[in-house]
């Protein structure tokens, strides 16, 4: 008897942020083409707008002469980011497990958490100065802050985004809350997670940076506020490219994170 | 042990006068109404009716994913929620409903890993069997380590089969789990459930659109019509077992088929 479904294994495609043309030359050379044109209208608009763009070789000379300035900058930043991150996602997490769970949760958290979300993190960033001085507690909390709510979003989304059919065969073996829990839910919404901590990862750097801006003398916002009090356009194009270079990094170690653990 | 489970040593399910209603708005939509039917030890019985004749709805019944608003369902001598909570029942969904990070192997033992109270408790009549063995058992021993998403759809609905089986549950319930896939794939896999059947021995209460699957599977088919949903007749079918595919073929069969068809359409016409 030939069994007919038995043949070829399926495997299902993994959503890509850069596309596979099959093609070596066009996948590397493309992007490389249009890097180079952008970098020639730069350098035109910079020695026609002397004011507006540094040329590109004045910052590369900023940042091969004193790299120890910009990486213990960025070194306070990201220190504040990841600190804010975790603690962010740790209470992220544990909201959105409870927010599952109890519907009465749900309708006190949810109207606050949007309020909050709506709320410019710029203006929180001063008062939090005020209430907990030049150190970098209002940084790693004004972090928390902007890494909280896209976690909390996609924990609540990703917990509830359960195949009904899998649950019925659970509550047919009559399984308990918590297995439904650690073997249903927690599994499935893994790649939400992921999608969260990735939009929170960027937001957290985004949060201590800007809340450098104000009350702090360290960290890449501060190196941007003074290049911007000496108009010293190096160094903030510097300090721009370190921070972009950064997320792009994290951005990379959270899709290494996924890779290893959701293997489906 | 007292007298009322010596009586369930051959009824498996019993249900009287069995009913649901749902409340939409001020709307009352009757599901089910005035189900009467015992289901022996052994018997494979199949539900067979159109959509919205209350097939799926009795199916979730029986398995206490739903509870009845009139009439009595008994399960080996108690409530569906009562066996379920000691995992005497197998379910079977229509989708094979695998978990993705779990391989294959580990799919098919999940009745290992849930409600393992009732396990401790010895409270349960199961006879968990070896997950690898039923994968064998079902064609897919050289899938046991690979991922769900790795398989076609035939080989991941033999998956689920073999997790309802290695349960080790008295009862079986499916719900329409061959509809999804191909006609061939559904004609072998329909065998291979016939011959998992009787070698392990299960009560089936399997619930299917199809006339033809219905009287190729079963002992007896309960034939449902919708508005309300109810039964019509219980149609017995004695063709001799094993069957396969050349059953399927013989005039007999393709004679019984159109009987059980005929029902359901005389019970339109006296609707209309």
């Amino acid at each position: 008897m030939i069994s007919v479904d038995a043949l070829a294994p399926v495997r299902r495609r993994r959503r890509r942020i850069f596309p596979r043309t099959g093609n070596a030359a066009l996948t590397v050379g493309a992007p490389i083409v249009l890097f180079l044109l952008l970098a020639l209208v730069w350098q035109w608009a910079a020695s026609t707008f002397k004011s507006v763009l540094p040329p590109i070789q004045n910052i590369v000379t900023d940042i091969v002469g004193r790299p120890d300035f910009y990486l213990s900058n960025l070194g306070v930043t990201v220190g504040s980011a990841m600190a804010g991150f975790a603690i962010g996602i740790s209470v992220a997490l544990v909201l959105g497990a409870a927010v599952v769970h109890f519907r009465f949760l749900r309708a006190a958290i949810m109207p606050l958490a949007l309020l909050l979300n709506v709320t410019p993190i710029v203006a929180i960033s001063p008062a939090l100065v005020v209430a907990f001085g030049f150190n970098d507690i209002p940084h790693i909390l004004v972090a928390a802050l902007t890494a909280f709510f896209p976690m909390l979003i996609n924990s609540i989304t990703g917990l509830r985004a359960v195949d009904p059919q899998a649950l019925e065969v659970f509550d047919a073996m009559a399984a308990s809350r918590w297995e439904i829990f650690s073997r249903l839910r927690v599994p499935s919404s893994l790649p939400y997670l992921f999608a969260g901590a990735r939009l929170s990862v960027a937001a957290a750097m985004i949060g201590a940076i800007v809340s450098e801006f104000t009350g702090s003398s360290k960290g890449i916002g501060a190196v941007i506020v003074t290049a911007t009090t000496y108009l010293n356009l190096s160094q903030m194009w510097g300090a721009i490219f370190f921070s972009a270079i950064t997320s792009l990094i994290l951005l990379g170690l959270v899709g290494l994170a996924e890779r290893l653990t959701v293997r489906w | 042990m007292t007298d009322t489970t010596t009586a369930t040593t051959t009824t498996t399910i019993e249900l009287s006068d069995v009913g649901r209603t749902y409340t939409r708005g001020k709307k009352e939509v009757r599901a089910l109404t005035g189900v009467d039917l015992t289901i022996k030890q052994g018997e494979f019985i199949t539900l067979f009716g159109p959509s919205g004749c209350g097939k799926s709805t009795l199916l979730r019944l029986i398995a206490g994913l739903d509870t009845q608003t009139t009439g009595e369902i008994s399960v080996f001598g108690s409530t569906p929620k009562e066996a379920s909570a000691r995992k005497d029942i197998a379910w079977i969904p229509q989708s094979s409903a695998l978990l993705p990070w779990l391989d294959i192997t580990a799919n098919a033992s999940l009745s290992n890993v849930i409600n393992t109270k009732a396990d401790r408790s010895g409270a349960t009549t199961r006879r968990p069997e070896d997950a690898g063995d039923l994968l064998g058992e079902i064609g897919l021993a050289d899938f046991r380590e690979s991922r769900p998403d790795q398989l076609s759809g035939g080989m991941r609905q033999r998956a689920s089969i073999a997790r309802g089986f290695a349960q080790g549950a008295p009862l079986m319930l499916m719900d329409e789990p061959f509809s999804a896939l191909d006609e061939l794939t559904r004609d072998t896999l329909r065998i291979r459930l016939l011959e998992l059947w009787d070698r392990h021995k299960k009560t089936i209460v399997f619930v299917t659109h199809s006339a033809q699957e219905a009287v190729l599977l079963s002992d007896r088919v309960v034939v449902m019509s919708p508005r309300p949903g109810r039964i019509r007749e219980v149609v017995d079918i004695d063709f001799p077992r094993p069957r396969t595919w050349e059953l399927a073929e013989t005039t007999e069969f393709v004679a019984k088929v159109a009987e059980v068809k005929q029902i359901l359409w005389s019970a339109w016409e006296g609707d209309e």
